[in-house]
């Protein structure tokens, strides 16, 4: 991406309607790739990763322009690795996936921390591990797997504990063609209703894959189960290549990033919640 | 008046019931389209349900993003790469579109998904044959190339698999060479300028000593044989020796100022650059494209986080001001990613990317001047709202915002 931002729009934003604020430039220490960005309620933070740096970048929730982040994970203990990462703000901690591991980080760091706890081993079948969603209230850990062009299998979900470490096995695994899952990119979770929101933006050299979608599954899911809700791509939808979602229970909408469309397109999909 | 509410109350219960019986006589409740109504007792023989509605909003800008920009002055080709709806647009480089005009159209398009041409962020006209060289930073990991006449959902004559990553191109015509900055590897390699398929790499300039940090424009001083690169500082550091990279087992991150790094035309492996322009006087932020005017002996430079083109002497080095700044609200630059100089007719064009337009100055402009021309690809009331590649969203809960990331 030739300009690096976060940009900030008003919830009934539509069309080609300006954006409230930017976060770009130096002071930023923004890079393109930031696969994830999550935002904490709790103590009005947003945090996002440059895989460029390898810095998880911890910004006041208000910030615009070129404002620089208040805390900065990096350094040679830190090793992040990965594009993505959750926040749990009850625990204090941010989780990022790096293909055969997940990291754990104290939330308030700042500098070159070692991680807190490390998920890694054979018994945890993570390979291509390169999004996750964490559940603070249900203790869950969800890790979505990527397909790369030369990877043979295809993506699956992994569950977690939220408080794993070192070589466990996962509780369970949703993979197989009746799940439908190639690769899996920005996850999120509804803790009220124990559900996984992944998306599944098919292979990654398609333009325009035509199994696309966003799957719903639960907790309780294992093996190769089909989600139990999906927003297809299509017409109707016109979503082409879902990458990323986020939910918003009060209002009952799923907001999706399409990278095909460079757009953000929000549902109304109260059944759901 | 009791008895009318009353009356009324009931025939919203009847319109209801009817409606409920309507929607599940077709299948569905207001698009949502339900499979089954039983609940299977094993979850892997459940069918999903398929949720196929419109969205209630959409945030997308229906004009291109101009990423990079290049001109061909004998034939007055202006080509520009679109970062937003995936486009390589080809102008008259003579064009002024007038202020009350909407926008203008271009000569010829190509878009779609026979090109291998997505996240376009780099773009050259062969100067004999007027074939056009693009990049992708992303998602499509081709240099494709395009004959003089190719439009619309066009194949390229021939592709270069490319490393993934690509930023910015340059070639040297007298040796037939195709220069190409490499985000992801913080390096730059060089081709030979026809190659195409799997074709690896004649050299590559790669490693710890390079001070190589997130490179993104790079330009040819063929002159003095010299190569100049501009880094937004994004850095790996890994053992002295070490061939660099990112996520190598002993490397980890650190942020750098921004630069522009010098190497000998013909360096090769882990070279140190022969000078660094760095520096608070420099004034960069996220320098980008480059272009060199060599008999000027002068390095523009995109800026894009500066809203400004520098200008510096061939020869600077250190901290060291520009010579010539062209920046404030006369330009009508807005976060400049592309830039390209045109040497017979005394002009540098800059792709704009934050207001639809490719801006044209004399290449002696200074301060807060205005273009000579403009070529927008939208109103130039709508600002561009530069979403690229949205890997991801977020949800400020606090102010209602939607978090869009590129």
């Amino acid at each position: 991406m030739a300009h690096p931002q976060i940009a900030a729009f008003a919830r009934l934003a539509n069309g080609g309607q300006a954006p409230l604020r930017t976060v770009y430039g130096q002071g930023s220490k923004l890079s393109r790739t930031m696969h994830d960005i999550r935002y904490d309620e709790l103590h009005d933070e947003f945090f996002v990763v440059n895989p460029f740096a390898e810095a998880i970048l911890t910004f006041r929730g208000g910030t615009s322009g070129q404002e620089s982040p208040i805390r900065i994970i990096q350094g040679p203990h830190v090793k992040i690795g990965g594009n993505r990462l959750d926040v749990d703000p009850i625990h204090d901690e941010i989780f990022v996936p790096d293909a055969r591991r997940i990291r754990v980080y104290p939330r308030g760091a700042n500098g070159d921390v070692v991680p807190i706890r490390i998920i890694e081993g054979p018994d945890t079948q993570l390979t291509r591990a390169e999004s996750l969603s964490v559940d603070p209230v249900n203790n869950i850990l969800v890790v979505g797997f990527n397909k790369g062009e030369r990877d043979p299998d295809n993506g699956a979900l992994l569950i977690f504990n939220r408080t794993d470490n070192g070589n466990v096995k996962p509780r369970a695994v949703i993979r197989g063609p009746k799940s439908g899952i190639i690769r899996i990119n920005q996850m999120a979770v509804y803790p009220p209703k124990k559900l996984i929101v992944a998306t599944m933006p098919g292979l990654v050299d398609q333009m325009e894959p035509p199994n696309a979608f966003l799957g719903i599954w639960t907790y309780d899911d294992n093996g190769d189960v089909p989600p139990k809700w999906k927003i297809s791509i299509g017409p109707r939808t016109t979503l082409k290549k879902p990458f990323g979602v986020v939910l918003n229970p009060k209002n009952k909408e799923v907001i999706i990033s399409d990278m095909r469309l460079n757009s953000v397109l929000t549902f109304s999909v109260p059944e759901i919640f | 008046m009791l008895k009318a509410r009353r009356r009324g109350k009931l025939w919203l219960l009847f319109g209801a019931c009817a409606g409920l019986v309507l929607a599940l006589a077709y299948g569905s409740v207001s698009g949502l389209m339900y499979a089954v109504a039983q609940t299977p007792a094993r979850a892997e023989d459940r069918t999903p349900v398929t949720i196929d509605r419109a969205p209630q909003r959409v945030i997308k800008d229906r004009y291109p993003s101009f990423s990079a920009v290049a001109i061909d002055p004998e034939e007055n080709m202006l080509v520009v790469t679109d970062e937003n709806l995936f486009q390589i647009l080809e102008y008259d480089r003579r064009e002024n579109t007038p202020p009350s005009a909407r926008l203008t159209e271009p000569k010829r398009v190509i878009s779609g998904p026979n090109t291998r041409a997505e996240m376009l962020c780099g773009v050259y006209i062969d100067p004999v044959t007027k074939e056009v060289y693009v990049l992708n930073n992303d998602t499509q990991n081709w240099l494709p190339v395009f004959s003089r006449d190719a439009r619309g959902n066009a194949t390229p004559s021939r592709y270069l698999a490319a490393p993934h990553g690509t930023f910015g191109i340059a070639v040297d015509e007298e040796k037939q060479e195709m220069f190409l900055t490499v985000q992801h590897e913080n390096s730059i390699v060089v081709y030979r300028k026809q190659a195409s398929g799997e074709e690896k790499p004649l050299r590559t300039i790669a490693g710890s000593d390079t001070q190589l940090e997130d490179p993104h424009g790079i330009t040819l001083d063929l002159k003095n044989k010299l190569i100049y690169v501009s880094n937004f500082g994004n850095a790996q550091v890994s053992p002295p020796g070490s061939r660099g990279g990112r996520r190598q087992a002993e490397s980890y991150g650190k942020f750098e100022p921004p630069s522009i790094t010098v190497y000998a035309l013909d360096a090769s492996g882990n070279v140190k650059p022969l000078r660094i322009i760095e520096g608070a006087q420099t004034r960069l932020n996220w320098p980008s494209q480059m272009a060199f005017h060599q008999p000027r002996q002068e390095l523009f430079v995109a800026n894009d986080a500066d809203d400004s083109i520098l200008v510096f002497r061939a020869g600077d080095q250190g901290d060291v001001a520009p010579i010539r700044a062209i920046k404030g609200p006369n330009t009508g630059i807005k976060n400049p990613p592309g830039i390209a100089l045109d040497i017979k007719n005394g002009e540098v064009s800059v792709a704009s990317m934050g207001s639809h337009a490719v801006l044209f100055f004399p290449v002696t402009a200074d301060g807060d001047v205005k273009p000579l021309r403009i070529i927008r690809g939208g109103p130039s009331n709508q600002i561009a709202l530069n979403i690229g590649n949205p890997g991801a969203v977020g949800y400020d809960t606090k102010r209602d915002q939607i978090l869009v990331p590129n």
